[in-house]
């Protein structure tokens, strides 16, 4: 994506060209802009008034460390714009006072399922920023989800800029059980490295020599050769002590940073892992029983994630389901990512890197930490405003904004809102929303009304009777 | 007029019989408790002169002349025929995944069809007959349910171009195709002008600026509803221009630009909207919406800008027909009714109600469940509205049907009380002047 | 050291009296086998015993960081100072001077609390495979104890979370399902150095899992609540005549309220149907386990009715009650004024170590903290008549303490020791992080 690099350089580009041609102007901004997509949105920026967002008396923290008491945020047409003390509020400016709460940056899930609707692909032509799915998601407080191959915002009610980036991941297998895989993944890197050297060496001696022919592309594997150019991420999905062994020596061997997801048996080797540069996605509950036949170590460990951490692998946390669970079953699915969290640092991962664990960290595995993952100057103004600590178990996400907008309000949905409401919200959501026929008596009763009011007229005197028929279609699925 | 001081009734109309009626004669006065005439409001103690199959007249109390034949039925209530604008009663083929947009209802419409009979005794006196299939099926014909022939039932043809819209790349794509084939001939159309132009150049040369913007409306120039509803006729025609013909799956996404024809949405959700709006892009012509009323909807998030701060336009502020089922909703995750079809004309959109299956046995129903849905909140005119008058707007037949009005083809349907209570009975059914169903003696 | 030795744990044998007998008979033993001289063990009730330990006894001395007793008071005390003797609790309260003989043990700024208690528990055995035959709806002979593994690995990780004691029954497959045993999750022990009470309760199931899906008798709500009280009828009726019947012997304890029941129910139909039955028909001493779903909504009636109520594993509901809103069930049980409320794992369900985390997501869905402490130790001891041994702190129970730090709900907090009946079963820096 476009890093801000990359714009200064073509807005020097543009300022040249209006210096050397007066009278082209406007062709060279158009030149400088780029492709179409940017002209247009250049265009609208043009037509359309900035908006402001502003989040206030709130205790800010960023993700890189920093913790700011009683500060400001500010955000310009979705991007974070200042953090600060006594910034001052542009008129127009959306405000979002947040007294007494914390506010986060929005969780980067490395993976989900559901989130976005039923789809893994072509994100613009699929999402379903209506599924209930979706508000969960936010309502956990996840702003930008791995899905597929991509990295995509929950942004709700829209479909607009939706991926962050696409093909972010070369999957590779390395596994034991597949002996003949691994020679074969091994000679594909031998052969793009040979290759790559020559073509760095040619690259050189090209300047001087301009007749030499860049060398031939014969039977080199072009992923692996985007693994070791840099431009794509290896990833790996391994367990097993040997596998992780072989995959921490390969990329010793050939230079690059693999990804590995699962790495139930990391802490067994956690130096090579770290030594390799290594990046793991862990679940900090898995459960693998050691083999008893082994003297060394092995099987699942709940310091899995500080161990790996303290080896300098960069250690990204996902829960065990990927997708929500509303069956009645709480605490393994995607709404308790922080939960997981909190079980890594049970293991002794230190409670920075377990935030960043489901923030920075993730957003840095996915490719995206240029746009999100933390609260700074010129990223997405993707946040949480929590009523507590977010690692907390009764922490609630009372607000979550996405590019500036507030697309989730813990009172004004049906979730979460009789749970311990926000004092300054109305005691109870509106619970019929716009249009809604039928409002019985009880129906705006605060806290119990829907359960019992709901019922109560049909069933809640029959429950002392045992003779309540109603809801056991949905039951017997439970 | 024709109508002098007071008439009693004296002939006995040789109507009688069981449910099939005798002839009515040519020229019928008649008087009821109340009339829904739709288009001006409820008259109490109405009178309708009937001539032809047409409505001569209507009004409260009038005068009828002597000698003119009366049906006297004070008690009895009249409101129009009613308009059924989405069915596939009496079709039977089969349609595929693809576009056919060319494809049209009406070449599989076979009047002998003994649905058609049966629908008319249960008040319908129009239907709205679309092609089968998914993606791009094709285009909806009018027809009035009894004819001897395919061309005596048909009241008009190419009414709406149904569209079906779902929240992925190849639904989208199809929408997206069809406007690159009318490219297509636009750019075609351009070079035949130009061509034109060139050959006439030598005559005059002033004109040429004006015939440069004719072929085709500049996009943007919106379609909204009401400029699509009388598409401009061809303005210069003078200058002798034939512009060529478009290929036959080109010419109905052509004809949807110049306002020839409307699109008809289906979608089932919030997001298939908003995919469908993104697929067309900036693309204006005349459209509306075909909504499969889930039971658990999330439609109402859709419904206007406004409420949830949307970045596009919702369906109430296009103001666009909607056609629905006469269905109650729930908010998803919830038993809590909602009345989907109240809201969204509350946001803006005209309703047109459909009975809720495409069977005879819903079709008899159907009043009944539009009643429901005025019981939940819905404003009664509304409803009535959206059982005649709307859907005769969507086919494009309102001249001629959904109202009682001065002119309009006389298709009555009488109840024995209010037409919205279940307890009411449809006692008969005029078509054309014709009374096709109910026991009636002068 | 006195343990619980061999002759114990005779079927029936359930409380302090036969107990006692048995500790007393043992120190006359023990005073004409050999030399030392045993002190009885404290008991509930007693004052707090601050002499010095005489020769031959075993005590230590925990000073912590804050001791959370979960008694009835609520007694919290900050730099705590609990003194275990023979096994069992000494003095639980604020620092005073260690009494002569005492091992110290320095916590530092570790919390001491009492071992938690979960009463649905199918980890006994190791695994999920042997926890119902299946076969016959009606088991009143049925006991798992024979598929008891002492220290298996399942229950090895249940320490290591805190866990001291399970009531491990057999699966909800029959409507009779069986007898449980009420045991403690020492790591190393022989079945008889771990067991509490054998048969530690009765287990029937009500509803779903025992509808005989065979189309056999028991398919509807109305066979199986037949197959229950037609056995049930036999058995009040062996007890009005006073007879002992061989395959009933156990469940005419139950009648007569010597042994408690666990009763496997939810949805709003089979829980309130279960309350009457075993509740208000049988009068049996009955906890009503799961009230999953939408069983919630008969919560009013139940507290008027004074049922115990073990909840879990779910611990919501959205999908059943359908308002929209995410039901913590166990907050709807307490704020409906249920008074007494456990929660469960139903393990390995929802894995046997996290019994805490049922409480702290409880918590999080709206109930309060401090009763669902209660919920995960003395709630469920007292539910099942073992309060004058288990489930909290006091002076007199089993010195079954976990030390760990911070709040027992927060996930973030590791258990660094456990001791169950006042020995170290789980030591973190000794034994690694199991969990």
């Amino acid at each position: 994506m476009i890093s801000k690099r990359n714009n200064i350089e073509s807005l020097v580009a543009s300022f040249a060209l209006v210096f050397v041609t007066i009278p082209a102007t406007a062709f060279a901004w158009q030149d400088a802009g780029g492709d179409e997509k940017k002209d247009e949105s250049a265009e609208k920026k043009k037509e359309e008034p900035d908006k402001w967002f502003v989040v206030k008396n709130a205790e800010i923290h960023t993700g890189t460390g920093a913790v700011l008491r009683d500060a400001m945020l500010v955000a310009k047409n979705g991007k974070i714009d200042d953090i600060g003390h006594d910034l001052e509020i542009p008129p127009d400016a959306k405000v979002l006072d947040a007294q007494g709460m914390r506010v986060y940056p929005g969780l980067v899930a490395i993976s989900s399922s559901g989130l976005l609707g039923p789809t893994t692909s072509d994100f613009g032509d699929t999402v379903n920023p209506f599924n209930s799915n979706m508000i969960l998601g936010l309502a956990t407080g996840i702003t930008t989800t791995g899905s597929g191959n991509a990295a995509v915002k929950l942004k709700r009610f829209s479909i607009k800029d939706l991926v962050v980036r696409e093909k972010i991941f070369a999957v590779f297998s390395w596994s034991a059980r597949n002996p003949s895989g691994k020679r074969s993944l091994r000679e594909k890197f031998v052969s793009a490295a040979a290759y790559l050297r020559e073509f760095r060496d040619w690259e050189d001696k090209v300047k001087k020599d301009k007749e030499l022919k860049e060398p031939q592309k014969k039977n080199v594997d072009t992923t692996v050769l985007a693994v070791l150019k840099g431009e794509t991420t290896a990833k790996f999905n391994a367990n097993d002590r040997d596998d992780l062994l072989g995959i921490a020596h390969l990329a010793q061997e050939f230079g690059f940073r693999p990804v590995i997801e699962g790495c139930v048996e990391g802490w067994t080797v956690a130096d090579e892992l770290g030594r390799a540069g290594a990046m793991a996605i862990v679940t900090a509950r898995d459960r693998r029983p050691k083999d008893e036949a082994l003297v060394r170590d092995g099987g699942s460990s709940i310091e899995n994630a500080a161990i790996l951490h303290r080896s300098g692998v960069a250690v990204a946390v996902v829960s065990g389901t990927e997708s929500v669970d509303l069956g009645g079953i709480v605490g393994r699915d995607i709404m308790a990512l922080p939960i997981e969290a909190d079980f890594a640092i049970r293991g002794g991962l230190p409670e920075d890197a377990a935030l960043a664990s489901i923030t920075t960290t993730s957003a840095r595995i996915l490719g995206v930490q240029h746009r999100v993952g933390s609260l700074e100057v010129g990223k997405d103004c993707d946040l949480i405003v929590v009523d507590k600590d977010l690692l907390h178990y009764e922490a609630f996400v009372q607000w979550t904004v996405v590019d500036g907008k507030i697309v989730y309000d813990k009172q004004k949905e049906l979730y979460f809102a009789h749970i311990r409401p926000r004092p300054d919200a109305p005691a109870e959501p509106k619970k019929l929303d716009k249009g809604e026929t039928e409002p019985k008596p009880d129906a705006d009763k605060p806290k119990e009304g829907p359960e019992e009011g709901g019922k109560k007229g049909d069933g809640e005197k029959k429950n002392g009777d045992g003779e309540k028929k109603g809801g056991d279609e949905e039951k017997k699925g439970g | 007029m024709m109508l002098a001081s007071l008439l009693i009734p004296l002939l006995p109309l040789p109507l009688g019989g069981d449910t099939k009626p005798g002839p009515t004669p040519n020229l019928l006065a008649i008087r009821v408790g109340k009339a829904e005439t739709i288009a001006k409001g409820t008259i109490e103690h109405a009178v309708i002169l009937v001539e032809n199959g047409k409505i001569v007249t209507i009004g409260e109390d009038l005068p009828i002349e002597r000698g003119i034949p009366v049906l006297d039925r004070p008690s009895w209530v009249v409101m129009p025929g009613l308009v059924n604008a989405y069915s596939r009663i009496g079709l039977d083929s089969e349609g595929g995944d693809d576009s056919a947009a060319e494809v049209k209802a009406s070449a599989e419409l076979y009047a002998q069809a003994k649905d058609f009979q049966e629908i008319v005794k249960y008040g319908v006196t129009t239907l709205g007959l679309y092609p089968a299939g998914n993606g791009v099926p094709g285009q909806a014909c009018a027809v009035r349910p009894l004819g001897k022939t395919k061309e005596e039932m048909l009241l008009a043809d190419a009414c709406y171009l149904k569209i079906i819209a779902r929240a992925s790349p190849s639904a989208k794509k199809l929408i997206q195709d069809g406007f690159k084939k009318a490219d297509e001939y636009a750019e075609k159309e351009k070079k035949a002008r130009e061509k034109f132009d060139k050959d006439k150049k030598g005559k005059k040369e002033d004109k040429k600026e004006e015939k440069k913007e004719e072929p085709k409306p500049a996009p943007g120039a919106a379609q909204e509803p009401a400029a699509a509803e009388d598409p401009k006729p061809e303005e210069k025609k003078d200058d002798g221009f034939v512009p060529p013909e478009p290929e036959p799956k080109a010419k109905p996404w052509v004809d949807l630009r110049a306002g020839r024809l409307r699109g008809l949405v289906s979608i089932n959700s919030a997001a298939e909207f908003l995919h469908y709006v993104d697929a067309i892009g900036k693309e204006t012509f005349s459209w509306d919406v075909r909504l499969v009323v889930q039971r658990e909807s999330d439609v109402f998030y859709v419904l206007d800008k406004k409420t949830y701060d949307l970045d596009f336009d919702g369906i109430g502020d296009k103001k666009c027909r909607v056609v629905m089922e006469p269905v109650l909703s729930v908010t998803p995750g919830t038993m809590r009714n909602r009345n989907l079809a109240m809201e969204l004309a509350k946001a803006g959109a005209k309703i047109v109600f459909i009975p809720r299956n495409d069977t005879l046995m819903d079709a008899k129903a159907w009043l009944a469940n539009v009643g429901e849905i005025v019981g939940a909140n819905l404003d009664r005119s509304i409803a009535l509205r959206a059982v005649t008058l709307e859907p005769a707007e969507l086919l494009g037949v309102e001249k001629r049907v959904g109202s009682l009005e001065k002119g309009k083809d006389a298709n009555l349907i009488f109840f024995s009380g209010d037409p919205l209570e279940p307890t009411s009975k449809l006692e008969a059914v005029m078509l054309d002047g014709r009374f096709v169903h109910g026991e009636v003696k002068l | 050291m006195i343990r619980r030795g061999k002759g114990m744990h005779a079927i029936g044998e359930h409380a302090r009296t036969s107990r006692a007998r048995l500790v007393a008979s043992l120190f006359v033993l023990a005073l004409a086998a050999c030399s030392a001289t045993r002190h009885a063990r404290p008991e509930v009730g007693d004052r707090p015993d601050l002499s010095p330990l005489r020769p031959g006894e075993r005590g230590f001395a925990l000073l912590c960081g804050k001791v959370i007793t979960a008694d009835d008071e609520g007694r919290m005390f900050p730099r705590g100072l609990i003194l275990v003797r023979n096994g069992r609790i000494a003095y639980v309260g604020e620092r005073r001077d260690v009494p002569a003989g005492y091992a110290v043990v320095d916590c530092g700024e570790q919390w001491a609390m009492p071992g938690m208690v979960d009463l649905h528990s199918h980890v006994h055995s190791g695994g999920f495979g042997d926890v119902n035959d299946m076969v016959i709806p009606v088991n009143p002979e049925l006991r798992v104890a024979p598929a008891v593994v002492p220290g298996n690995p399942l229950i090895k990780l249940a320490c290591a979370s805190g866990i001291t004691t399970l009531f491990g029954i057999p699966g909800s497959g029959t409507s009779h399902s069986g007898f449980g045993i009420v045991y403690k999750t020492k790591v190393h022990a022989t079945f008889d150095d771990c067991v509490v009470r054998n048969p530690g309760g009765m287990k029937v199931a009500q509803a779903y899992n025992p509808e005989r899906r065979a189309g056999d008798f028991g398919a509807t709500r109305a066979g199986l609540a037949y197959i229950l009280e037609d056995i049930n009828d036999k058995a009040v009726g062996a007890n009005r005549a006073g007879r002992r019947d061989i395959a009933l012997e156990n469940l005419q304890k139950v009648h007569r309220r010597e042994l408690p029941v666990l009763i496997h129910s939810a949805g709003s139909d089979s829980w309130a149907a279960a309350a009457r039955m075993w509740h208000n028909t049988y009068h049996t001493d009955c906890v009503l386990s799961h009230g999953c779903f939408d069983a919630h909504l008969t919560a009013p009636w139940i507290a008027e009715q004074g049922v115990k109520v073990n909840a879990g594993p779910r611990t919501m509901d959205y999908l059943v009650t359908r308002d929209g809103a995410i039901t913590g069930t166990a907050a709807k049980y307490i704020a409906a004024g249920v008074k007494s409320v456990s929660v469960n794992t139903d393990a390995p369900v929802m894995p046997q170590e996290e019994l805490f985390l049922q409480g702290t997501l409880s918590a999080r869905l709206g109930a309060d903290t401090y009763l669902m402490l209660r919920a995960v130790t003395i709630e469920p001891a007292k539910q099942f008549n073992l309060a004058h041994r288990l489930g909290s702190l006091e002076v007199g129970k089993d010195a079954d303490i976990v030390l760990r730090v911070g709040d027992l709900l927060d996930p973030r907090g590791r258990v660094e020791r456990v001791w169950i009946d006042g020995e170290i079963e789980y030591d973190r820096a000794r034994d690694g992080q199991w969990f």
